[in-house]
Parts: C-alpha cells; sequence; structure tokens
C-alpha cells in the first residue's frame, strides 16, 4: 500500500472511532440486538387467548376448552364482554368457541352436531396456525370422549424438518440479523462519511491535494472494509458459540462470502453517496435502499412469490445474498455451485457500484 | 426556568419550514417514500408461498404414487420434479434448488392395498423460516386430499366444525400486512427527519447562535417538532389513500380515534429522533443511533409480523418501550376491527406517556447541553 494511502486509511479510522459512542454503535449494540432479536421472536405461534362459551352440562367442549388450555399453545382469555365477537374485537381473545344451543355433546349424539371457533384474522399467519391446533384438538377430544377409536388413515407423511428440526428461533432469525447489522454498520458509514466531506466542503480540498481519485476513493472505502470486517467474528463468536447455530460448511467459504459482502456494502454505500449532497439527503438515501434490502431479504416474507416485476429488486439485494450465503453455508454445509454463484453475483455488484461511483466522481468533481 | 412563548416557538417552527422548503429533496423523500414503500411491498408481500419446488424421488412408479405426485402438483401449492435418485433429491433442498423434498418408498401402492400403512417422506428445508409453517400446514392439507382419493379412506367427523375468520374472512396477507408496513415506514421516517436536524445545527455552528437568544429547549423542541409532524401527517394522508384504492384495505375505525393515535406516535418518534440528535450532536453518529433503533427494532419487536404474544413474557413487557408497537394495534384497528376508544385506551395511554417523556428527556437534556 502506498503511504499516502496508507495515511488516509489510518486518519479515517482515527476519526471514525475516536469517538466511544462510535465504538458502542459499532461492536457493542450490534451483540445487544442479535441477542434480542435471537431471543425474542417466535415463529411457532404461543400464548394464544382462548375464551369458551358453553352451558354446564357439556363436557365435550370444556374437555376441547381444558385440553387447549393444558396444552403448550393456549392461555385462558379474560373478558368482561359476553358477546363473543366482542370478546375478539376487544382484543381480549384471539380465539372463541361457540356451541349451538343445547350444547355439543347432546348434539353429537343425535349425529348432527356442529361447533364453531371464531377466530382474529388481523395477524393472517397466526389465524392459520389458531385454526389447525384447534380442529385438531376437536378432533382429538371427540374421538377420546366418544370413545371413538380412529381409524388409521391409509397413507400417512413423515413430516421431517432438514437444518433445524426442533424449529429453534435462533437458528431461523440469527443468521438473517446478521446480515442486517453488518450491512447498516458498512453501507451508512460509508454513505455518510463520502457526504460528510462534501458537505463540509474538505472533499474539494482532497481533490486538490496530490492524490489520485483512486486514491480517494479506496482511502474512503478501505476503512470501512475493515470496520465491517472486524464486526463480523464479533458476531459470529456470539451466534456459534451462545446461540449454539451450527458452522457446518467451510469457514473459508464463510469468510469469502461475508468479504464480498462488506465489499458490496461499501461499495454500494460509495454510490449512493454520489447521489446525495448533504448528510441529511444521505440519511433519507441510505433509508430507501436499506428497507426494501432488508424486506426483499426473505427474512420476513418468502420472496418466491413475488411478482416478477417486484422480483428483479432481490436480485441486486445484497442481503438476500448474503443471507442465502449464510444459511447455505452454516446450516446446509455449503452447495460449492450455490455459494460461487451467488458470491459471484456479490462481487458483480459490487464492481458495478464502484464502476459507477468512479464516472459519476468524475463527472461531478472533474 | 423561563415561561414558554408560543410567538418564540413559533418562529422556531417558521425558520425550520424555511429549512425543509430550501432543501425539496427531504421534503419530496418525505412525502414520496412511504407511498412507493406501501405500493412496493403491498404487491410483494404474500405470506402463503405458492408453486413451491419440491423434489420427488418415486421408488414406487405405480399408479398410486403418481396420483400422489398429482395430488401435490395439482394444488397450487408445488411444483414437482421428479428425481430417480433419493440422493439426488435431497440435495436438491441442499443447492437450493427445491424447498422441499418427496421420497415415496417401493410398495406405496402394495401397502395402500393391503390396508398396511402406506408411508411416505417429506423432507423441508428448515433454512427458510419463511416458508416452513406454510409448507407444513399445505402437506397436511394434501394428506387428507391423497388419503380420500388414492386410498377412498372417509374421513368424515362425526360433527361439523366452522371456523369463521373475524376481519379479514379470506385471510388476505396484504390487509394484514399493509396496516403495519405503514406504521414500520412512518417510524423510520420521522426518526430520521428529526434525528439530523439538531446534529446539523451543532455541526455547522448555529446552534451557538440559537443559544444566544431567548429561545428556551422546550420552545425549540416543539419548534422542531411542529413542521415535521405537518409533513409526516400529510404522507400519513397519502398512505392511507393509497392502501384504500390500490389495495381495498377496508377502514372500519373512526377517523378521530386514527387521527389522534397518529398524532401521538408522531411526536413520540419525531422526539425520539430530536432525543438521539442532542445526545449525539453528529449527524454520523445519529444516524447510526437512528438507523439502527429504527429499522431494525420496529421491523421486528413491533409486532408488524412476528406477534408479540409468541414471545417470552420479559420481552412482551420490552416491546411496551416502543411507541410503534402500540400505534401498530391502533392502525390494525382502525382499518380492521373497529372497536371504540374504550377497547383502545392502554395503547393511547402508553402513547400518551412515552410522548411526554420523550419531550420531557428531550428538553431537559438541551437544558444542560446549553450550560455545560
Amino acid at each position: 500500500m502506498n503511504p499516502t494511502l496508507r495515511g488516509f486509511v489510518v486518519k479515517e479510522l482515527i476519526q471514525t472511532l475516536r469517538d466511544p459512542r462510535m465504538r458502542f454503535v459499532l461492536f457493542v449494540v450490534p451483540l445487544i440486538q442479535l441477542t434480542l432479536f435471537g431471543v425474542a421472536i417466535s415463529t411457532e405461534v404461543k400464548n394464544i387467548r382462548l375464551a369458551a362459551f358453553f352451558e354446564s352440562k357439556d363436557f365435550v367442549t370444556r374437555d376441547v376448552y381444558e385440553r387447549a388450555i393444558n396444552g403448550k399453545w393456549f392461555i385462558p382469555a379474560k373478558s368482561s364482554y359476553t358477546d363473543p365477537y366482542k370478546v375478539i374485537q376487544s382484543g381480549d381473545a384471539d380465539a372463541v368457541i361457540l356451541t349451538e344451543p343445547g350444547g355439543f355433546t347432546r348434539s353429537l349424539g343425535r349425529g348432527q352436531a356442529k361447533i364453531q371457533i371464531l377466530v382474529d384474522a388481523i395477524n393472517v399467519l397466526q389465524a392459520q396456525s389458531v385454526e389447525s391446533y384447534l380442529s385438531n384438538i376437536i378432533a382429538d377430544t371427540v374421538s377420546d370422549d366418544l370413545k371413538i377409536k380412529p381409524r388409521p388413515r391409509p397413507i400417512i407423511f413423515d413430516v421431517r424438518v432438514l437444518f433445524n428440526p426442533d424449529l429453534d428461533t435462533a437458528i431461523f432469525m440469527v443468521p438473517g440479523t446478521m446480515c442486517m447489522l453488518m450491512i447498516i454498520a458498512t453501507l451508512v458509514m460509508t454513505n455518510n462519511a463520502i457526504v460528510r466531506e462534501k458537505e463540509m466542503g474538505t472533499f474539494e480540498m482532497l481533490i486538490s491535494a496530490p492524490v489520485t481519485g483512486t486514491e480517494v476513493i479506496l482511502g474512503k472505502t478501505i476503512p470501512y472494509l475493515i470496520l465491517g470486517l472486524s464486526q463480523f467474528p464479533l458476531i459470529l463468536a456470539l451466534a456459534t458459540l451462545v446461540f449454539r447455530v451450527p458452522q457446518k460448511g467451510s469457514f473459508v467459504m464463510l469468510l469469502l462470502a461475508t468479504t464480498a459482502f462488506v465489499l458490496t456494502t461499501v461499495a454500494m454505500g460509495t454510490l449512493i453517496s454520489t447521489f446525495c449532497k448533504n448528510q441529511s439527503q444521505a440519511s433519507l438515501a441510505a433509508f430507501l435502499f436499506l428497507f426494501p434490502a432488508i424486506m426483499f431479504s426473505g427474512l420476513m416474507f418468502p420472496i418466491e412469490n413475488m411478482p416478477t416485476y417486484v422480483q428483479w429488486l432481490a436480485y441486486i439485494d445484497p442481503i438476500a445474498y448474503y443471507m442465502g450465503l449464510l444459511r447455505n453455508i452454516m446450516l446446509k454445509g455449503g452447495d460449492l455451485y450455490y455459494e460461487t454463484t451467488r458470491i459471484g453475483a456479490l462481487l458483480v455488484l459490487a464492481v458495478v457500484s464502484i464502476w459507477i461511483s468512479f464516472k459519476r466522481f468524475r463527472t461531478t468533481l472533474g | 426556568m423561563k415561561k414558554f412563548v408560543w410567538r418564540r416557538a413559533m418562529t422556531m417552527a417558521r425558520k425550520e419550514v424555511f429549512h425543509i422548503s430550501r432543501d425539496p429533496i427531504t421534503m419530496v423523500f418525505a412525502l414520496v417514500l412511504p407511498v412507493v414503500m406501501i405500493l412496493l411491498f403491498g404487491v410483494a408481500i404474500e405470506f402463503n408461498p405458492k408453486d413451491i419446488k419440491l423434489a420427488v424421488s418415486d421408488y414406487d412408479n405405480t399408479q398410486d404414487s403418481r396420483l400422489l405426485i398429482q395430488q401435490f402438483g395439482s394444488s397450487e401449492y408445488f411444483v414437482p420434479h421428479g428425481s430417480v435418485d433419493v440422493n439426488l433429491a435431497v440435495k436438491d433442498v441442499f443447492s437450493e434448488k427445491a424447498k422441499a423434498t418427496l421420497i415415496i418408498p417401493p410398495r406405496f401402492e402394495k401397502d395402500v392395498y393391503n390396508g398396511r400403512q402406506a408411508e411416505a417422506q417429506v423432507l423441508l428445508d428448515g433454512a427458510d423460516n419463511s416458508t416452513v409453517g406454510a409448507i407444513i400446514s399445505y402437506v397436511g392439507t394434501i394428506s387428507s386430499l391423497a388419503n380420500e382419493r388414492i386410498a377412498g379412506f372417509d374421513a368424515r367427523r362425526p360433527y361439523h366444525l366452522r371456523t369463521r375468520f373475524l376481519f379479514n374472512p379470506e385471510l388476505n396477507s396484504k390487509w394484514f400486512a399493509i396496516p403495519g408496513l405503514a406504521v414500520v415506514v412512518m417510524t423510520v421516517l420521522s426518526i430520521l427527519l428529526t434525528a439530523l436536524t439538531v446534529a446539523r445545527e451543532w455541526e455547522s455552528g448555529s446552534m451557538e447562535l440559537l443559544l444566544s437568544t431567548p429561545v428556551t429547549p422546550l420552545e425549540i423542541t416543539v419548534g422542531k417538532i411542529l413542521p415535521y409532524s405537518v409533513l409526516c401527517m400529510v404522507a400519513v394522508v397519502m398512505v392511507y389513500i393509497v392502501a384504500r384504492t390500490v389495495f381495498g384495505v377496508p377502514f372500519v375505525g373512526n377517523y378521530w380515534i386514527f387521527g389522534l393515535g397518529c398524532i401521538l406516535f408522531l411526536i413520540c418518534y419525531l422526539a425520539e429522533g430530536l432525543f438521539i440528535s442532542i445526545r449525539t450532536r453528529k449527524q454520523q453518529l445519529a444516524l447510526q443511533f437512528g438507523m439502527v433503533i429504527g429499522l431494525l427494532t420496529t421491523n421486528l419487536l413491533s409486532g408488524f409480523i412476528f406477534p408479540i404474544s409468541s414471545m417470552p413474557k420479559f420481552f412482551q413487557y420490552f416491546t411496551m418501550l416502543f411507541p410503534a408497537r402500540w400505534f401498530v394495534d391502533i392502525a390494525r384497528d382502525a382499518f380492521l376491527k373497529g372497536s371504540g376508544i374504550h377497547d383502545l385506551w392502554e395503547p393511547f395511554l402508553a402513547l400518551l406517556i412515552s410522548a411526554a417523556i420523550l419531550i420531557f428527556v428531550s428538553v431537559k437534556t438541551f437544558k444542560r447541553d446549553l450550560e455545560p
């Protein structure tokens, strides 16, 4: 590395890390957040508040309700309302079991029983789970209470969840949040570092100084590349040691993927900075980029089904590539073709962003 | 403490309006961005995946096994593709060419006819949290169909179960997602808008000038929050129009309740942004904090997608610190449920308290900063 560039990089690193709060945001906050999201979020619907309206003699419905409460998904709902619709509307319960007048038990004996469940469907995912839990519980209770021996089904499916058999939340969430924490640090910081110099007018000074354009760009990006990469061991250690996220694949591949990812985010940060005049614009632009990038990453909702004209946005989303890579390498042990194509795609994104940034720097400052 | 003078606060507000109008890009961002985001994600969000790639390894290769594959293929959920070898089929999951593998063992048809339980195996990709739940429930549906159609199994129960999905009878993903999405977008936007204002004044040195005037911290705070809340309210109205017209999301609640909730919620986040700005005094740092707090926590902990009630107890309480979590309740209620204010007193009270605390803290910190 030539001395000018080295000086540049050192200056930039000192300038960033001088502030203890910045060190805190860079190295401590991601760990806190990873812990938070790894523990807090559950992909399984639990603690569903259930209410049931039935007559005292209706023992089958009572059994259904008790079986549900004694299971692991439901908790009893408390409500002052007596109208089942209001019980749900007021938010006191997520589901209500209703029987017809005369009771479920009596009509079961006559062979024309009806039972109804009301489910709060504001959260679509939760509503679907609630329905399937309840319909199984009702079926089991009815066969038990009426002493019907359930006939075995002729065809059964043995469903196994690979890579995460216990549906462990941390294994789902941690690789995903890792990418987001890293991209926020690198992309936002690079973008901001360049725009800050522009806003303060020091960028013009740099141009007039005896440094080449390449040195300016490299001097502004390498420090953030280093910072981004230095976050990775911390985050990875927390993920594997504390959250027991497996690391089945090759470590070299993991490092390659991470380097490619950080390179891409830094390059994209540089590119975004060429469009911004001041820091408030830079922050809005970063938001404009990061928000869709997080949404289209595949952590919040499946991305396979998006309309094709939206899907191309996922093709320029570095988080989507990197999250796929992390999951493939860490959880599955890695597939060489998949790894190389995705890392390749990240590098292409990096090169294109840097190339456009160069072009734009020349025209705006040259 | 000096008296609060409205005129001075309004002068601050006017100065801030000049600031915003001089920087049209910020204004365009603030107004256009939420609408674009809602349009984009409203189109894209669908929680029930379709056309899931299914690698099939059929060792039986009989009429029944083909019928079983057809049950998967004719549902809109799966697109099967065949592999002869089971290892190849499973490998498709490792190389992301398939989300699930169906393995039909030899003797499948024989077992069905001889009354032994015929067992097929489904292995699914547990690395992808967004599809696991859906695939498991699809397999359940297909299992019932297959039993009925292939083995002629009469699965009728001695009772009739009717499920009514309230407030979103067709389980429309967009109705569920859009009100929450709007809250998340507005949260980040409002934090970002104010997070930079005070830091910018410190960096450019104009804060020193402000300090020498008789204006008090509370007046500065009010003066800075006011214009941005007007800007954000306009953005909310635009988001509302898009949600109603483009995506057909109903609005069954009361406009006054929704509007009031909206203002409280915006004040909370504008004040939070201001607080970050006052504490950090540097735009880069303020931005980093704003992003970290606004972007990830509201996305993941506001109940927007991952239900709060499913979280461990401690975190259910923890989410109460985030005003967005409360406003998600209010917004969903206003759009889909339409219950009265007496059912919403909790979120309103929480927002009110948060707003008061955040403004108080901003003003206090400000004061300390002014007289070091």
